[in-house]
């Protein structure tokens, strides 16, 4: 097991270079689930899954919001969630304080953090559901022959929201309807329902609209949508530019889940800085981190108060030892080791027996810098942005150059007008003359500068679904600092023939027109984790047999295209006589020959006489087969046992 | 001769102390932050001495040791070293540190060195050097041996015999160098003017002496001093790790599965800033005063860290919240609702949402993985993403110990070369551990074939954001847009081309051996400025005594080379810039809320949950102003001439905890008050121009006064603070809150005399709670309190060298009544 201890004690200047991750964990995401309960949403289907199931589309809403909820459960503790449903006859029976739940909208689930009873609540509801395709149908029954406002719905969203969500917190209402065109013929409403829309845009809220279309049913936008949820639905930066926003998500409802995947984090900038061309020559833009490692959560510590647990905050405060003194971080100065008290009696220092280091300088002075100074350090006096530094070909930039994940850069025209063209123009000619951009960037105040290397990514048009985005993406590249050499530079290689029998396996083993595809490689080590620790909230057994990983390699299609070719290849190897080479050993001077060859080793194994073997003769079989050498003889002979028996 | 490893070295300082080392010079000091020049007089000797210093100050900072060295003094007034005490002789050259590790204590000692009233020969020194070393080395015969003479040559030596010390160095293979003070160089250049006689002819000595030696080198100091700033790698072996490249299943099905034995070593790894200690300035205790001189010395302290867990026993809704993210911001004012708890009682476990899991490990179990390499498939590498890569590179090699395992590797790394692929693998780096996905990519050098494989990311590591298309614009009426501001135009992209081809840097007029051109930049030699300048301000910091009189020398020139574009590619495109700038007109949006969210940014790294609100949603704070308006139907064209004005408007709305419902976002002060770099967190109850928001006033209230000299403010804002939130409805559940924020003011009025603040406070105080629509109730709970909160009287403020009007009796009957 690893110290874990010690992860918790990451120096702080660390801690402000790595916050990358730490940056999405402060801030908590409220998602308010509103979906249409209309009787199309309760009509029955062919449930896309499972054969001589029928479920509605309201049931595949539910599922995708418990989900989701399942897993923000696991990534983001701290947010809230809450479903609403309308066009139902059912009516919220806790009228809560003051709020205003328009009729015909019910609080399935108020806005409250996610909790393991509220998620295994619409587990069972849907559980239920599943067995009995009706009971969605009498447990929300659908308003008939007419349709709720919308902009009633919005109201309501908005109660729901004010009652529930942190203030702090970014909120988001994800609406699921069928219906494009809810009140046909009235202005009134359409009006209506875009004020009401406004004020919920105004008090911080998004709308992200799911619209579900099926081949019977098309969705159409335009009937209705497209003039109610102008100008900024998902996109609050923006200023009303006269421009239709980008994608309302028109989906399958088979895609519900994947399309609401998409929209499962909010987006977040990491930085929003200037981007300098030239001198004089700015525009503004804003990173994006597009590719983060997704660790596993930090435990916390609790207190078993007896009834509860509670949580305990740890706090980090810098003591001087010996006065058993707490210092104010503001008055702390940093410098340099002193290295080791000073162990000659006739030191001018504090007395003995005082295991902290001092030092001291006349009065007045200061050996010592402020934490500003040390952040001059480490930007060298530079402000936040990115400067061009010059254009290269796309072969400059090495396989080998990469130290770190990537951000993705997008222009911001808030702060510079001028900046959407001059980025588009900039990315519009790079792909054109086929250059990337080599550029400086200090993204944060904190940071420290780093060259970066400015691939530029066009647009991936395809329609529906997601489209790759127009940008630029940032790659920091190594300094010479974090370049090792290559600790080998001589080695046997194959004759063309061996090559020749790798290269038809490797033939048959490549995909064609394949990528290296991240979606279909979940994270086998997280998923575990968090499905043991879902087990454990739900206060149910886990069951490691169930669990699949998805990134083993695909044994039975290697075997059955390329296994016979494989065993060739390795026919080949055996014959080949370069393998048969004795190395020659350098640097040995004393040693006589003590290798044993591997089958006098099993020899020996197999009659338990492994103890015969010296110590050297051990090591040497065990580094041939890169097996540790460390331990006494017994650890190393069982060492040898296990490979032996492994192989 | 073995190859110099690191360590195992003992060097031998030699110092001349003569009086001519007293000599003052002048020395430029970086530029104030101002941009004057600087200069301070310092002698020969500390100016020579740093030299030293430095050197030292590496060892320490490298910590070996078995890095080590000893300090000899010529021109001491005393004499004392080995030679002498047998044979005599010798005179003036004594040992004054004898060899060891070095410690701030060495420092320490060489700080105090002053020239002497003698001067002594080099030679002596020399001598002693290299026998006090031979002693010392006497078992570690293997060991490096380096002498440095500091001089600057002005003192008479006597050089017979000098071959005899030249073969006795070169036997012991002992390196010299001597650092001269004001030594002619012609490279550099430097060159002294009126160089005496004695000084010429010493030179001349010292390089005759240094070039019949095997490892000799002669140096002026001031060249020395910039060399020794000049970014230096440390150079890292990595360690070949021993695992497995798979391809299939080995244990179903053998005897077509590949299995090659290979090693994995790092081929990038990020390399990160030394990182600081933190000192503390010790206060002076009365049983402190110990040694005389120590009097005036200004001590301080190593820092230690130390966790403390606390429970939050504060129920207030929603604070509790907010609490549990900005951590230790506001302890203080916390303190009585946490409790302190050992960290043996404490539990891990997860946060399933608001559920906690325990976990006593602190981990659940594991996937159980085997370690290797396990190649998934190939691909064509033209569709390899480059922005997918996720960090550190490993090298995968052959067993370079098996032969056949070498050209195993080599055959699929030629074959994969050849056909242009890479492979998908997973890795996992021990048993047990985490796998990772990643690609290798095959590499055929001239006489070796390998893999490089990277960290590529899962499903779960990418985030598909939404950005609006930048060349397709629609309509509102579902049209698409040709013409548009974001649009770039046909002679806007133009400019851009031109720009892009003149800012081309592929050509930096310098050839490689094959004489083709070398692009400029190369990660190779630009070496990371954080690091390199943080170690040189570590190292400065340790020699010197006081940063602000001897500040920071800049940056060696080396680490901002490539800082800003090259000269002649700015040159070049002069004219393509002018005209982009021509046509792209971009221009700095000049709006307040914009100014503001920019310093917001500026200031990212605070974790502070509402900065980053502020940074991220730029609109959220002109919204929020909107949304007094907004209770009121506003339809979408009126809404925007509101968005207008209330961006400009200074913000006067108060926050009104009775209606927490509409509130929920409220504006953030726009002005930047100067106490905003110290408390990060913005109050958003707390209006411009008040140091103290209605939120947390007693927070704010106790940082103020931790910051000193507004102390006045602070009373007033408090006294007005206390009085709006009393006067407000249903004030009632924070009565509580503000007899505290009373208490506090009360006390700091009458330490800080601000009585005659308090006196008029108070007295307004009860005139407005008994009033018409004021809060008797509010009143007779501060009544409750008695005497101790009422009116300050003269004997109180008497004692504290303050004054009052009022007798003790008035403040009596003014609480009482």
């Amino acid at each position: 097991m690893p110290p874990f201890d010690d992860w918790n004690i990451i120096d702080e200047e660390e801690e402000q270079e790595l916050q990358d991750a730490a940056f999405f964990d402060g801030k908590r995401d409220v998602i308010l689930f509103c979906i249409d309960c209309s009787e199309s949403m309760h009509e029955l289907r062919d449930d896309p899954n499972y054969e001589d199931v029928k479920t509605s589309h309201i049931f595949t809403a539910l599922e995708a919001a418990m989900n989701i909820q399942k897993k923000k459960a696991i990534v983001g503790p701290n947010d809230s969630v809450g479903i609403v449903l309308f066009n139902t006859t059912r009516s919220s029976e806790t009228k809560n304080h003051a709020t205003e739940i328009k009729k015909n909208s019910f609080v399935y689930q108020p806005i409250t953090l996610i909790s393991a009873p509220a998620i295994q609540e619409l587990i069972q509801l849907l559980d239920a559901a599943r067995e009995d395709p009706d009971l969605l149908k009498s447990t929300f029954p659908p308003l008939t022959g007419k349709k709720m406002p919308i902009g009633d719905v919005f109201t309501s969203c908005n109660w729901v929201l004010r009652d529930g969500a942190p203030k702090t917190a970014s909120k988001r209402v994800f609406l699921i309807t069928d219906d494009d065109n809810p009140h046909p013929g009235s202005k009134q409403l359409v009006t209506s329902a875009r004020t009401t829309l406004l004020d919920l845009t105004q008090s911080g809220v998004q709308i992200e609209p799911f619209f579900i279309a099926t081949p019977e049913k098309p969705f159409n936008s335009s009937k209705f949508y497209s003039s109610v949820l102008l100008p900024n639905v998902l996109n609050d930066e923006d200023e009303d530019t006269g421009v239709l926003p980008e994608s309302i998500s028109i989906t399958r409802i088979d895609d519900l889940l994947s399309q609401m995947r998409f929209h499962e984090v909010p987006k977040r900038a990491h930085f929003s800085i200037p981007f300098q061309l030239a001198d004089g020559f700015v525009i503004s833009i804003k990173g994006y981190g597009l590719v983060t490692e997704q660790k596993k959560g930090t435990y916390k510590y609790f207190v078993d108060l007896g009834d509860r647990m509670e949580v305990a905050n740890s706090r980090t405060v810098y003591v001087d030892e010996d006065q058993q003194a707490e210092v104010d971080k503001g008055e702390m100065v940093y410098g340099m080791a002193l290295g080791a008290a000073p162990v000659e009696g006739a030191s001018d220092d504090e007395g003995e027996g005082a295991d902290t280091v001092c030092r001291a300088v006349p009065l007045g002075k200061r050996p010592f810098y402020t934490a500003d100074e040390i952040r001059s350090f480490r930007t060298l006096d530079l402000e936040p942005s990115i400067k061009l530094l010059g254009f290269k070909d796309p072969a400059e930039l090495a396989f080998e150059d990469s130290v770190k994940h990537s951000v993705f850069i997008y222009p911001d025209e808030l702060k510079y007008s001028g900046s959407k063209r001059t980025f588009s123009a900039l990315l519009k000619k790079m792909i054109e003359k086929k250059k990337i951009g080599l550029v400086l960037a200090l993204t944060r105040r904190n940071a420290a500068p780093v060259f970066c290397a400015m691939l530029p990514q066009a647009e991936s048009g395809e329609e529906g679904g997601w489209n790759e985005p127009a940008g630029f993406h940032l790659i920091p590249l190594p300094f010479a600092d974090d370049i090792r050499a290559a600790p080998l530079e001589e080695a046997f290689r194959a004759p063309d023939e061996l090559k020749d029998a790798a290269r038809v396996w490797i033939d048959k083993l490549c995909v064609k027109d394949g990528a290296y595809p991240p979606d279909s490689h979940p994270n086998p080590a997280l998923a575990y984790h968090n499905a043991q620790l879902q087990a454990s909230a739900f206060r149910e057994e886990f069951d490691p047999e169930a669990f699949e990983d998805l990134t083993r390699p695909k044994y039975d299609m290697i075997h059955k295209r390329a296994g016979n070719l494989m065993k060739e290849w390795k026919r080949a190897l055996l014959t080949d006589e370069s393998a048969n080479v004795v190395p020659v050993t350098t640097g040995s001077k004393r040693k006589a020959d003590v290798s044993v060859d591997e089958a006098e080793i099993r020899s020996k194994h197999e009659v338990g006489a492994l103890t015969k073997l010296r110590v050297d003769q051990l090591k040497d079989f065990l580094k041939s087969k890169s097996q540790p050498v460390s331990g006494k003889k017994a650890e190393l002979i069982e060492r040898v046992g296990d490979w032996l028996d492994a192989h | 001769m073995p190859a110099e490893r690191a360590g195992y070295t003992v060097t031998m300082f030699l110092i001349d102390v003569s009086p001519s080392m007293g000599a003052t010079r002048s020395v430029e000091l970086p530029p104030t932050p101002n941009g004057e020049q600087r200069i301070t007089e310092m002698t020969n000797l500390e100016w020579a001495l740093q030299f030293v210093k430095l050197k030292i100050q590496e060892m320490i900072f490298n910590g070996r040791k078995t890095d080590q060295c000893g300090v000899i003094l010529f021109g001491s007034e005393e004499t004392d070293n080995i030679i002498h005490e047998k044979n005599g002789g010798y005179q003036h050259v004594s040992e004054y540190i004898p060899i060891t590790h070095p410690s701030s204590t060495t420092l320490a000692k060489l700080d105090a060195l002053q020239p002497s009233e003698h001067s002594g020969d080099p030679i002596d020194a020399l001598i002693v050097g290299i026998e006090t070393q031979d002693i010392y080395l006497n078992k570690r015969r293997t060991w490096t041996r380096k002498i440095v003479i500091v001089t600057d040559g002005q003192s008479p030596m006597e050089i017979e015999d000098w071959e005899a010390t030249v073969k006795k160095m070169n036997a012991n293979a002992i390196s010299l160098t001597v650092i001269g003070v004001d030594f002619d160089d012609d490279e550099f250049p430097f060159h002294e003017e009126d160089k005496s006689t004695i000084k010429v002819e010493n030179e001349a000595f010292y390089h005759k002496l240094t070039s019949a030696l095997d490892n000799g080198l002669v140096g002026t100091c001031v060249f020395a001093l910039q060399e020794i700033a000049r970014p230096d790698m440390k150079q890292t072996k990595s360690a070949l790790m021993g695992t497995v490249l798979r391809l299939g299943d080995v244990d179903v099905r053998p005897e077509e599965a590949i299995e090659i034995l290979v090693k994995a070593s790092k081929c990038t790894t990020l390399a990160r800033p030394k990182s600081w200690k933190k000192f503390g300035r010790r206060e002076k205790t009365d049983d402190q005063m110990q040694v005389d001189e120590e009097e005036d010395m200004t001590v301080f302290a190593q820092l230690k860290m130390r966790s403390e867990y606390y429970i939050d026993h504060s129920t207030k809704e929603g604070e509790e919240q907010d609490k549990m993210n900005t951590g230790s911001d506001d302890e203080e004012d916390n303190d009585k609702n946490l409790e302190m708890v050992q960290k043996e009682q404490l539990i891990r476990g997860f946060k399933y949402g608001s559920t906690y899991a325990p976990c006593p490990d602190g981990q659940f179990r594991r996937l159980n993985t085997r370690k290797g390499i396990d190649i998934c498939g190939f691909f064509h590498a033209k569709n390899f993403r480059r922005e997918l890569a996720m960090g550190e590179v490993q090298y995968i090699w052959a067993d370079p110990g098996a032969p056949q395992q070498q050209v195993a590797l080599s055959s699929i790394v030629q074959a994969m070369y050849e056909k242009g692929v890479l492979a998908i693998a997973r890795l996992v780096s021990k048993d047990g551990m985490d796998p990772k996905m990643g690609v290798l990519e095959p590499r055929v050098d001239t006489n070796i074939d390998f893999l490089l494989w990277v960290q590529m990311p899962f499903a779960d590591d990418v985030r598909k954001y939404t950005f609006a298309c930048l060349e397709k614009l629609v309509s509102k009426n579902g049209e698409s847009v040709t013409k548009h501001p974001y649009l770039p135009t046909e002679d806007q992209l133009e400019a851009m081309g031109k720009f892009i081809d003149t800012m081309d840097i592929m050509d930096s007029g310098e050839k490689d051996d094959e004489g083709e051109p070398i692009p400029w930049y190369d990660t190779r030699q630009s070496y990371n400025p954080a690091i390199h300048r943080t170690k040189q301000a570590l190292f400065h910091s340790a020699v010197v005594n006081d940063i602000t009189s001897n500040p920071l020398p800049p940056p060696h020139p080396e680490l901002l080379k490539y800082i800003n574009p090259p000269k002649w590619a700015l040159k070049a495109s002069k004219d393509a810039i002018a005209e982009c700038k021509a046509v792209f007109k971009v221009k700095e949006v000049p709006k307040k809320a914009a100014k503001v969210r920019k310093d917001g940014h500026v200031r990212a790294m605070d974790e502070d949950e509402d900065m980053l609100l502020l940074d991220k949603k730029p609109a959220a704070s002109r919204k929020g102003k909107e949304l007094a308006a907004s209770q009121v139907p506003v339809s979408p064209k009126l809404a925007r001439p509101a968005k207008e004005s209330a961006a400009s408007d200074s913000e006067t709305e108060e926050e009104s905890d009775q209606e927490p419902l509409l509130l929920e976002k409220r504006p953030f002060n726009a002005l930047p008050t100067p106490e905003r770099s110290m408390s990060p967190d913005v109050d958003p109850g707390r209006a411009p121009g008040r140091i103290i928001g209605s939120t947390y006033p007693l927070r704010d209230f106790k940082s103020n006064l931790a910051q000193g000299d507004v102390v006045t403010k602070a009373v007033e804002d408090m006294g007005v603070i206390i009085k709006e939130v009393v006067l407000r409805p249903f004030a009632s559940r924070r009565h509580k809150e503000m007899i505290e924020c009373m208490i506090a003011m009360r006390d700091t009025s009458l330490k800080e005399d601000e009585i005659d603040a308090w006196n008029a406070f108070l007295r307004d105080l009860k005139e407005s709670c008994l009033k018409g629509a004021g809060n008797p109730e509010f009143w007779q709970e501060v009544q409750k309190l008695g005497r101790s909160i009422s009116l300050i009287s003269e004997p109180e403020a008497k004692k504290l060298g303050g004054h009052s009007e009022f007798s003790e009796s008035a403040s009596e009957e003014f609480i009482t009544q």
